[in-house]
């Protein structure tokens, strides 16, 4: 099977050919770093089949970040059949930059001139001929979101004769000695050219012997001394010189001047004053749209129609006179527990909607841009904001995307609090609490749980990077990409993938969850026996033991039942299910999740609003779900992390939900004058800490520059290191 | 004089480049000696900053503009 690989930009419209050319749905944005993992698909075309690999957008063979790694190591390292370069033809002096890299390699290659639309939309002119000539490979001019020029590139592609491709790229006269001279030593051109740029990271995996490691280091500090410029500029220097020649001939410019919609979205969108406010308004209609008044009706048409469903299932399964405990599982177990959460899909759905409509516009690179300032407090970067943000949709998607981060450090930050951030599968059970306990001020209480979770994650983060994390320092460097209008397919696409993954979760892990809670609050001993219980008897069930036994710890923070202490233990499985079980404890017949008012007068007999107040707190910051725990193995990609991350969020949870079990109980007075002590302590604290703290710190090489973070000089690399031992030994 | 010194609307070009841990990737960006950017805008918080470079819009910090060192051109009346 012949294999292709797509390399480009980050947003350069990989994924959309990708799609384009497989006829897959891969998920398409508009911020740099949509696709985290490679993907792979067949394309067909009459009797041509191959398999083509899309990868993570790269600016360049030389990477800072996960994603670019995974990409750059794919094409330098496995002997592709052929690479596809997509080059956003509207961006071309920066997209040709990685052309270049990629056409060092030896690896057959096309390119494929993307967003030509854009080009004849500002009148500009690109000469495809006179491209290919300048390249030396085959120049296909597509439009990939409109499916303009596919079929042409797929027949190209079907009768390519790409094993007989040649092209010679010559840089400048003294680089070309440079590289002679290191492929003399390294016997491969491509390697001794990365050599040139990244140094021995370029070479850590040829295996080279130590005698060539020293001629090659040798060679490198005698080419370095050639150069008037410092040497990692040299090559780039000479590739961005020849890309403006190349540019210059094939790119006519149009003589009207083109005002970019974007420069004009953008003179308000990041507006000096308006910026900010528009984002909190932006942040605010998305979430108000999927849980304000217009999510929570929608929902309840929804509900109502999967409530008749469900009734006639169940009429439908009594009528079959089956044995007692089949009719059980089928009723209880299955569809009670499925009811509950796909019944929980509408507002996910709206929310994933918005959120499609905010990456493919190419808002989420703005809300990155204006909120790095704030997030840089906290030791992230802008970047980070948007996994946070996709956390109050879903865990699971927010956990993959902080792959787009530079820094593993920043990564696992990223990761490690995300769980914190209320994702929408918790929203049901603040519905409940606080509908049942807290009446007029319920929406008030539901945003005070959102607020907590985001503290709580911020002061983690915090946390984080004063002790365990001290070298998270958080890169940023970011592309804003143009707008561009959503189209209505892939904003669709986006939703319903994201939707089809959480109803996959409700059909797999959920399911099961269910099975096992039905298992095991219906089964149990009564008297000696090990029966199947009727639903008054729930109490003597194996989840009811556990229960009991558990609820000793959980007193503190306010759990005076067993009850809750299962409803918690559920939520382990899935946080959709925590209501779920409250409903089937407190034997209420009927979908309680969407339905939430069945359930108010139990839990208005069962909790005071103190204890409510603590069980929400404790559901919000607990270790998440299964499927979310699973991504955060995943990404941290570690046993160690993992468990440190699971045991944090769980002190953190108990002990969040103790303070303010604790002080809700108190009366006014007891509270004022503890929140007075409090405030005492904490000016006492930072008066002595301003004393403390040195005003400044200075790097300590040298006390000029005045610079507080970071020194301006070029820190050593592990090169420098390498040649300053080796020119020590050679002064010996 | 660095790029931080550079207000939104003016141009500048670029002399050197001090940066430690995204050198290569700034580089990399099309920063490189000699090259034009014309800075567009702060961010509504003052930091990062928006640059035109090579046709397209890059944003980054002030902790890195300060350690790019350019000349400024000054507007031709």
């Amino acid at each position: 099977m012949i294999r292709i690989a797509l390399a480009g930009n980050p947003n350069s419209g990989k994924s959309t050919l990708f799609n384009g050319l497989t006829g897959a749905n891969q998920s398409v944005g508009n911020w740099p770093g949509v696709t985290v993992e490679k993907k792979s698909g067949r394309i067909k075309h009459h009797d041509f089949e191959a398999e083509v690999i899309d990868l993570p957008g790269i600016y360049s063979l030389s990477t800072i970040s996960l994603e670019e790694e995974i990409a750059s190591k794919y094409i330098i390292d496995s002997n592709m059949d052929l690479i596809i370069n997509i080059v956003d033809a509207s961006n071309l002096e920066r997209n040709l930059y990685l052309t270049y890299q990629l056409l060092d390699s030896k690896a057959p290659m096309i390119v494929a001139l993307n967003c030509m639309d854009i080009i004849q939309k500002k009148l500009d002119n690109i000469d495809i001929q006179a491209l290919e000539a300048e390249l030396q490979v085959p120049v296909i001019p597509i439009t990939a979101n409109k499916k303009q020029g596919i079929k042409e590139l797929l027949s190209f592609i079907a009768t390519f004769d790409y094993k007989n491709q040649t092209r010679d790229h010559r840089y400048s006269e003294p680089i070309e000695n440079v590289i002679t001279d290191f492929t003399s030593i390294l016997g491969d051109r491509f390697l001794a050219v990365r050599f040139f740029e990244d140094g021995l990271k370029a070479i850590e995996s040829a295996n080279l012997k130590p005698e060539s490691v020293n001629k090659i280091l040798e060679a490198h500090r005698c080419a370095a001394g050639k150069f008037a410029i410092d040497f990692d500029m040299v090559l780039p220097n000479d590739r961005y010189d020849r890309i403006i020649t190349v540019c210059n001939k094939v790119l006519t410019k149009s003589s009207v001047a083109y005002v970019s919609k974007t420069e004009k979205i953008d003179s308000i969108l990041t507006h000096k004053w308006l910026g900010l406010p528009i984002f909190g308004l932006i942040m605010l209609g998305v979430f108000f749209l999927a849980f304000g008044p217009i999510g929570t009706t929608i929902t309840n048409w929804f509900v109502m129609g999967i409530d008749w469903v469900i009734s006639k299932i169940g009429a439908g399964v009594d009528s079959l006179g089956m044995a007692s405990w089949v009719s059980s599982l089928i009723t209880n177990g299955v569809f009670g527990g499925l009811a509950a959460v796909v019944g929980f899909l509408p507002q996910l759905m709206i929310l994933f909607f918005f959120l499609a409509i905010l990456e493919d516009s190419g808002y989420m690179a703005r809300a990155a841009f204006i909120m790095d300032r704030v997030l840089r407090k906290f030791g992230l970067s802008g970047k980070a904001f948007i996994p946070m943000l996709i956390g109050f949709g879903c865990s699971v998607p927010a956990m993959t995307a902080t792959r787009t981060l530079d820094r593993d450090e920043d990564r696992k930050v990223t990761t490690m609090i995300i769980p914190f951030i209320s994702c929408g599968a918790k929203a049901p059970i603040y519905g409940v609490f606080a509908g049942a306990l807290f009446f007029r001020y319920s929406y008030l209480i539901v945003f005070s749980m959102y607020l907590l979770g985001i503290i709580v994650a911020i002061l983690s983060a915090i946390l984080f990077k004063k002790t365990i994390l001290k070298s998270a320092s958080a890169n940023y460097i970011m592309e804003l990409p143009e707008y561009r209008s959503p189209t209505a397919k892939n904003t669709f696409l986006h939703t319903w993938e994201r939707s089809k993954g959480f109803l996959i979760k409700a059909g797999t892990v959920l399911l099961g969850a269910f099975i096992i809670i039905w298992f095991f609050s219906y089964f149990g001993f009564v008297d000696g026996t090990f029966r199947l219980l009727a639903d008054e008897e729930i109490e003597h069930s194996i989840l009811g033991a556990i229960g009991k036994f558990l609820l000793p710890i959980f007193q503190p923070i306010g759990f005076d039942s067993w009850k809750s202490t299962v409803a918690i233990l559920t939520g382990f499985i899935a946080k959709e299910s925590v209501v779920g079980t409250l409903g089937i404890l407190y034997g209420v017949t009927g979908n309680v999740v969407d339905n939430g008012t069945l359930l108010f007068e139990p839990i208005r007999a069962a909790f005071t609003p103190a204890q409510a107040y603590a069980f929400m707190t404790f559901a919000l910051l607990a270790t998440p779900c299964i499927a979310a725990l699973s991504a955060m193995r995943k990404e941290l990609n570690s046993w160690k992390w993992f468990t440190f991350a699971v045991a944090y969020e769980m002190i953190v949870a108990y002990l969040v939900s103790l303070v303010i079990y604790q002080l809700a109980r108190l009366e006014l007075g007891t509270f004022l004058s503890i929140l007075f002590a409090i405030m005492v302590l904490a000016i006492v604290f930072f008066t002595i800490r301003r004393f403390i703290v040195r005003k400044g710190v200075v790097c300590g090489s040298c006390t000029s520059c005045g610079l507080k973070d970071e020194c301006a000089l070029p820190k050593k690399t592990e090169f420098d290191a390498l040649l300053e031992t080796k020119q020590k030994d050679d002064v010996k | 004089m660095t790029l931080r010194d550079i207000l939104p609307g003016e141009q500048c070009i670029i002399k050197g480049i001090y940066v430690n841990n995204l050198r290569k990737r700034i580089i990399d960006m099309g920063l490189t000696t000699g090259t034009v950017i014309t800075v567009k805008k702060l961010a509504p918080l003052g930091d990062p900053i928006e640059i035109h470079v090579r046709g397209y819009s890059l944003t980054i910090r002030n902790s890195e503009a300060r350690m790019i060192e350019v000349d400024k051109i000054e507007a031709k009346r």
